[in-house]
């Protein structure tokens, strides 16, 4: 099997035969550079008589014949309707009689352009919506900004070229059929436009000799006709806005107070970070994310989330409305949780078996002397009990006897409220 | 040796001198006083290098025996406007230029115009065109060219305009 022949004219590697590694990315930046090699960091506008110079290029670079020992004129010019621009563009190979000396090639696009059927482009993006292409710093000589530039798809566009020549031998035929041949032995080949690959087809060839005509002046007349599947880049469309002008970089300094840390292992994990407080310090950071926060104490003291201290479901941060003094111990009693943990953002819960447990608090108003707490559900995991918003410690200050009864190994004065936290 | 008969055919109203003496004064009138010289490149076909495939010469190749001016009538057709590609590329092709010859100045002369061969015509003082013969014009069977019918005594020689590249005489 043979090699497959790589395509003309694409000079896509460089001078290398193979790009690898890092290389590879050089390369693409050299290509992108080259498209912007002008005067701004936005591609050149590529329009119609940029695509038709590319061709015109594209013929001269590639067709050159050579005859009687003069290489073919090709018209300088696309022929258009113009009379004089006519005249003007093969006045160097014309005759006493201004006509054109034969042999000549010349390059006629046909005046319609339709719409492109290149495949790589054959999925549009409605509206002319522009995206990003490039970020480009400024500098307006006091500060330091960026431009965001965006551009819209390129429109697809085919043009169709006859490229004619007309010559009076034979041999002149087959000189510019081999060069088309090889050229196009591939489906495509390409010419570079501003720095773009644009790819070419062979549409057809057609023989318009008029050497039927025994009695005039007889010459070959061969057009090849080609289809440049070309696009429209039009800086017209181009979109140039400033991105950001100034940074204001904030930096939160995170004092690192003494911490000391429990976790209770339960079916919910529930844990305990003690703090001390600096004295100017209003921001307290546990440095784990907590989903639920079941107590804020300074001292012992409960907190009220919102009154007393503000926090945000997920963050690791308790902030307080005013600063503790120094020394003040700052106890949070959290639920680092996971996601897929946690029910709902406020009270439910599914533990590590699966269950869906509900935070509950039983607030009790003392009116005897019984230290035994009946509560209203069984306590899956046990959280927190305050006596008149005042921690108490288990095993210090109360016991839990069961799975619904709480016994105070104290006598609290009548009327106290004991609010004891669990889940069910 | 060639066998010859003489023309005997309409011999009661018409004779070889009466032909010849029709041709003297028609060559009196051609020649003398509407004097339209041509000059004959015949194409040397020992010299002229040729394509080995196509049997087609280059610029300039083409080689001609020593050229041979004779007389005749020379009438050049107009030119016509002509683009090359569908109204694009245009030129202006001369007309095509067609002599009558008398055949006798011809054998004078001992030449013979050939198909493919070239004459060059004075258009005016520093200006010659050449042509190519088209049509030689050597079959003269038909009614106009026999004087009265008796025998042939012109060819109309057809020839269309040569460009640069193909010949210019030198």
């Amino acid at each position: 099997m043979g090699i497959p022949k790589r395509k003309n004219n694409i000079n896509v590697y460089g001078n290398k035969p193979v790009l690898y590694g890092s290389d590879v990315m050089d390369r693409r930046q050299e290509l992108l550079d080259s498209i912007t090699k002008a005067d701004s960091f936005l591609p050149d506008s590529i329009l119609h008589d940029d695509l038709d110079m590319g061709m015109l290029d594209f013929v001269k670079e590639n067709f050159q014949i050579v005859t009687d020992g003069q290489k073919i004129p090709v018209v300088d010019k696309i022929m258009t309707i113009q009379r004089w621009g006519e005249f003007a563009n093969n006045w160097s190979f014309s005759d006493d009689d201004g006509n054109p000396k034969l042999p000549l090639i010349a390059v006629i696009r046909k005046p319609d352009a339709q719409i492109g059927k290149n495949p790589s482009t054959i999925y549009n993006i409605p509206d002319r919506r522009t995206f990003y292409y490039a970020s480009v710093p400024t500098w307006n000589g006091n500060q330091m900004g960026a431009d965001v530039y965006k551009i819209p798809q390129p429109v697809a566009v085919d043009l169709t070229f006859d490229v004619t020549i007309v010559c009076t031998k034979f041999r002149d035929l087959n000189k510019f059929s081999k060069l088309v041949m090889q050229k196009f032995a591939s489906k495509q080949a390409y010419t570079n436009i501003k720095g773009h690959y644009i790819p070419i087809i062979l549409e057809s060839i057609a023989d318009n000799s008029p050497i039927e005509n025994i009695d005039s002046r007889r010459f070959y007349l061969q057009t090849y006709t080609f289809v440049m599947l070309g696009l429209l880049i039009d800086n017209e469309e181009f979109e140039v806005k400033p991105a950001i002008s100034r940074a204001l970089l904030m930096t939160e300094f995170i004092v690192d107070n003494p911490v000391q840390r429990t976790t209770k292992s339960g079916s919910v994990d529930i844990t305990t970070i003690n703090i001390k407080a600096n004295g100017t310090q209003t921001i307290f950071s546990v440095g784990e994310p907590m989903s639920i926060i079941f107590n804020v104490y300074i001292n012992g003291e409960l907190l009220t989330k919102d009154v007393n201290y503000l926090h945000i479901s997920g963050t690791s941060k308790i902030t307080t409305l005013g600063a503790p003094q120094a020394n003040d111990i700052i106890t949070i009693q959290y639920f680092k949780g996971k996601k897929s943990q946690k029910a709902d953002n406020v009270t439910t819960f599914t533990n590590s078996y699966g269950k869906i447990v509900t935070l509950f608090t039983d607030s009790i108003t003392i009116t005897n002397n019984s230290p035994f707490m009946n509560l209203t559900h069984d306590i899956d995991t046990f959280v927190s009990l305050d006596i008149n918003g005042l921690a108490q410690d288990e095993t210090t200050n109360f016991i839990i006897t069961n799975s619904k009864q709480v016994k105070l190994l104290g006598t609290p004065s009548i009327s106290s409220i004991v609010n004891i936290k669990y889940l069910f | 040796m060639e066998n010859k008969l003489p023309i005997t055919r309409l011999g009661k109203f018409f004779s070889q001198d009466d032909f010849d003496i029709n041709i003297q004064m028609g060559e009196e009138y051609l020649h003398g006083d509407l004097n339209m010289k041509l000059v004959l490149y015949r194409v040397d076909k020992n010299k002229t290098g040729t394509d080995s495939v196509y049997a087609e010469a280059g610029k300039d190749d083409i080689k001609y025996l020593p050229p041979i001016e004779f007389n005749g009538l020379v009438k050049i057709d107009e030119p016509k406007n002509a683009t090359y590609k569908n109204g694009i590329l245009r030129y202006q092709e001369p007309g095509n230029m067609v002599i009558s010859v008398y055949i006798k100045h011809l054998n004078e002369l001992n030449i013979d115009v050939r198909y493919g061969d070239y004459i060059g015509y004075q258009d005016s003082e520093d200006k010659v065109r050449f042509y190519t013969v088209v049509n030689d014009g050597k079959i003269t069977s038909d009614n106009k060219h026999k004087m009265f019918g008796f025998k042939p005594h012109y060819r109309t020689i057809t020839c269309t305009i040569v460009q640069e590249g193909e010949f210019r005489g030198v």
